[in-house]
């Protein structure tokens, strides 16, 4: 099509649409009513199963099958980027040189880092509490470990983070999560059921049953997901080049 | 002992955790160990998909976490075992195990100490699959809808090295991607009225609310186009045969065979448990928009695949063409027309994966796909030509395969003048397949003349394997032989049909039982359209010079360009042209 045609004809549709939605969004129930039919339901059993947080309940326990879903999705997409990424035939590698820091920004990221790590465990820890859990806690403890790259240099982030080891973080994670779930068949009730531990006291550490478990689970899974991630495409940045033509396969 | 309901999850769970196990142990296990591993998860998954579909009358019903609903209200999440939903599983699992088997030792790099990716890939694919499969929450569908998207676009871009599967893969991604947003804001308009995510529940309380309106004609637009992208309905189709020409070969074994039709599933889904009531969308609405979407992607597809020189993208279009009659049977709207679309799709699942491996083992051998390039070099492959001949016999829908018996009884409920377009949209797929093993691997006819003109041929195309074959290995033979064997077991084993039959029926609302068999206007129809095939390919492998009526489909051909944002403009077109064809029945409602 040339662009002429191809221009029109997503006016055509996306008008149609455009107004289909619009008139849509007038049937929409108003802003801010006080009807809330599942948030009620959701909120009732999330005090009933003493989880403070509610969301927290709704992600990890009455709606935890869709949780495993999602984590799976960034299992997925980690492991399709490992596959697509990988260095082909046709590349090297290359020894990135180190890059001169200058020493604020060096300093600053140094006493970030601990503090930034500290913070995204905590978040994972307090999912059951407070906003936050697996998945929000899990990225900013991955993104404090690249702080290190942007304080020392390339070399220094591959010291602390053996990626062979956070892909297995990242599968083991996720296996974690899968058999708290298949705990609960061989258990003899329901899959991913949060009745096998004591419900604790409400608003503590220890409250919301397996919540607080599945939530280091996630914790695990996507701070390693993110790492790995990350790594891949640093490595396609940074460190992967493609041959000049004709020359054969170097590097490891 | 467990209640055989609270086994269902595992369908999901049990792939998802070998896929898992897989990564962790991946830089220590070896290729050989990794392998069998993968095909082990896989086999016992099916065998607890069949486990459960033979125990399913009545319906399973499974809540997750044991959230069974307090005076008529969950917050939980819904599983349905159902015949179809078990079906569709066991299906998935069993392509996934050949599809494995198939590709045993099979693919050329894996990457550098991640030798079990592969086989984990395919494993989350299996879990999506069956995730969706069994979903009976729309929000939970949506997730393993997004499940099997991100793993299939992965698979499809495989072989990275080359520019032609990064652009399939990416424009599979981006209009899959599209589809999943529009199927997530349709989930939230029907959240916002209902304040309900089970489709059952949704449905009721949309009955409640009274006549549809806008919102409801908005929402059921959105949710349908998520699914008919997947189904690559026309004009939502332009991903699939860009997927197809560059995925693995396994992968398309997967892809064609039943990904596609979890979308159709999907329509039938949705439209049985959310939309059929009152509240929802009238059957005649339905109906339409299904025939016209239906007729135009069976003839799209059967003309685009008659014209194709690349074998993949001609198989692709075949799919494309049969998704089309699955949509209008499933538009029919009766007991007996779903019993048929049902066997039809395992039929076809198992006659268009072992085309799919046959084109493989070629492209193995002599590094084409190409029809022209090709011709009279696969008369050494006796065994493969027998079966590439087998199976687009099978796609005709020569008795007594399972194609056959759901065409017939498709066509049966359909009425005369939708049996006229089967037949001839069988007739002309079926006729390009054969006209294929004709020139590949019987050399007959001359070989056909070059154009200037530029199209894609299936030339040059690297072998999937570490070097090119010398021998088939006993596993790519086998594989094939085996799903055709399935495939005619649909249409042969006895009480199977009607056993589909019965179970499609007591999983649709309307509960009225009809009984599958074998007709002698089946029989006859089926043999028609393969004879027709037959003389169709005939006729054109005896032209040396290209085929007929090439410049009046040069227009539609050109239509497939390769730009992603032509096939977004289409999407939006066909979204719109969704809703213009259910508009009547809101404004008269």
């Amino acid at each position: 099509m040339s662009r002429r045609v191809r221009l029109w004809l997503l006016a055509l549709g996306g008008a149609g649409l455009a107004a289909l939605l619009f008139a849509a969004c007038l049937e929409l129930p108003g802003f801010g009513g006080d009807r809330h039919p599942y948030g009620e339901r959701a909120v009732r059993e999330s005090l009933a199963r003493r989880t403070a947080n509610a969301v927290s309940s709704v992600n990890f326990d009455q709606r935890a099958f869709d949780t495993m879903g999602e984590m799976t999705i960034l299992f997925a997409a980690v492991l399709g980027t490992v596959v697509l990424l990988r260095q082909t035939r046709d590349e090297h590698r290359a020894q990135p040189a180190p890059a001169h820091v200058a020493p604020p920004v060096r300093r600053y990221a140094l006493i970030t880092l601990p503090v930034a790590l500290l913070v995204g465990l905590y978040v994972v820890a307090h999912g059951q509490l407070s906003p936050g859990g697996g998945f929000q806690g899990g990225v900013v403890a991955a993104t404090a470990l690249h702080l290190l790259y942007l304080g020392a240099d390339y070399r220094a982030l591959e010291r602390v983070r053996p990626v062979g080891l956070y892909e297995v973080g990242d599968a083991l994670g996720t296996s974690a999560y899968l058999v708290l779930g298949i705990a609960g068949v061989l258990a003899g009730t329901a899959f991913l059921a949060n009745t096998l531990l004591p419900y604790g006291t409400f608003n503590t550490l220890s409250s919301g049953g397996t919540v607080p478990l599945l939530n280091a689970a996630v914790g695990m899974e996507v701070a390693c997901a993110a790492v790995v991630l990350l790594a891949r495409f640093l490595d396609q940045a940074v460190e992967i080049e493609e041959n000049a033509v004709g020359t054969e396969e170097s590097g490891e | 002992m467990n209640h055989p309901s609270h086994l269902l999850p595992l369908l999901v769970a049990g792939p998802l955790l070998g896929a898992a196990l897989l990564v962790a142990c991946g830089s220590r296990l070896p290729r050989a160990a990794a392998e069998p591993v993968g095909c082990a998860v896989s086999a016992a998954t099916a065998a607890l998909a069949i486990h459960l579909a033979l125990q399913s009358s009545p319906p399973l019903v499974e809540w997750v976490g044991d959230w069974v609903p307090r005076d008529g209200v969950s917050v939980g999440i819904v599983l349905v075992g159902d015949g179809p939903a078990l079906g569709m599983a066991a299906l998935a699992s069993l392509l996934t195990l050949a599809a494995l088997a198939y590709s045993w030792r099979y693919f050329d790099e894996p990457p550098r100490r991640h030798t079990g990716s592969y086989p984990a890939l395919m494993l989350l694919f299996q879990g999506g699959m069956c995730g969706f499969a069994i979903a009976g929450d729309l929000f939970n569908a949506f997730v393993f809808f997004e499940l099997m998207s991100v793993v299939a676009y992965a698979l499809t871009g495989h072989r990275v090295e080359e520019a032609r599967a990064v652009q399939g893969a990416l424009t599979f991604g981006v209009v899959n991607s599209l589809g999943a947003y529009a199927l997530l804001m349709g989930i939230v308009l029907l959240y916002a009225r209902t304040g309900e995510l089970a489709m059952t529940q949704i449905g009721r309380r949309l009955d409640a609310y009274g006549p549809p309106d806008a919102l409801v004609l908005a929402a059921f637009v959105l949710v349908l186009t998520g699914f008919l992208v997947k189904a690559a309905a026309v004009p939502f189709h332009f991903w699939l045969p860009d997927a197809h020409a560059v995925a693995p070969t396994p992968v398309c074994m997967l892809l064609s065979g039943v990904m596609v039709e979890l979308g159709v599933y999907g329509v039938w889904r949705v439209y049985g448990d959310v939309f059929a009531g009152p509240g929802g969308i009238p059957a005649a609405d339905l109906h339409r928009a299904l025939l016209v979407l239906g007729v135009l992607t069976s003839v799209v597809g059967a003309v685009m695949c008659w014209y194709q020189r690349h074998i993949k993208r001609l198989l692709a279009y075949s799919t494309v063409a049969h998704t089309g009659l699955f949509l209008i049977g499933v538009g029919v709207l009766t007991p007996a027309a779903d019993g048929g679309v049902a066997l039809y799709i395992l039929g076809h699942a198992g006659v268009k994966a072992a085309l799919f491996a046959c084109t493989g083992i070629v492209l193995d051998r002599y590094g084409s796909v190409d029809e022209h390039a090709l011709h009279g070099r696969g008369r050494e492959l006796r065994g493969v030509a027998v079966l590439f001949l087998v199976g687009a016999l099978g796609l005709a829908g020569l008795p007594p395969f399972g194609t056959a018996l759901g065409k017939a009884l498709t066509e049966e409920a359909a009425g005369p003048a939708l049996t006229v377009l089967f037949v001839l949209v069988s007739t002309v797929t079926a006729g390009a397949v054969l006209r294929v093993a004709a020139r590949v691997f019987f050399g007959l006819g001359p070989r056909p003349e070059e154009h200037a003109a530029y199209e894609t041929t299936g030339a040059g195309e690297r072998p999937e394997t570490r070097r090119r074959l010398k021998r088939v290995p006993d596993t790519m033979s086998a594989v094939p032989a085996l799903l055709l064997a399935a495939s005619l077991a649909v249409g042969v084993a006895p009480g199977f049909a009607a056993a589909v039959e019965h179970s499609v029926s007591e999983a649709g609302s309307a509960g009225a039982f009809t009984s599958a068999h074998w007709t002698l206007a089946g029989v006859l129809l089926g043999l028609t359209s393969t004879l027709l095939a037959v003389a169709l390919a005939a006729l054109a492998v005896t032209r040396r010079e290209g085929l007929p009526g090439g410049a009046w489909a040069g227009p539609l051909r050109r239509l497939q360009s390769g730009h992603i944002g032509d096939y977004v403009a289409w999407l939006l077109a066909g979204a719109a042209l969704l809703g213009a064809l259910t508009l009547p029945g809101v404004i008269n409602g």
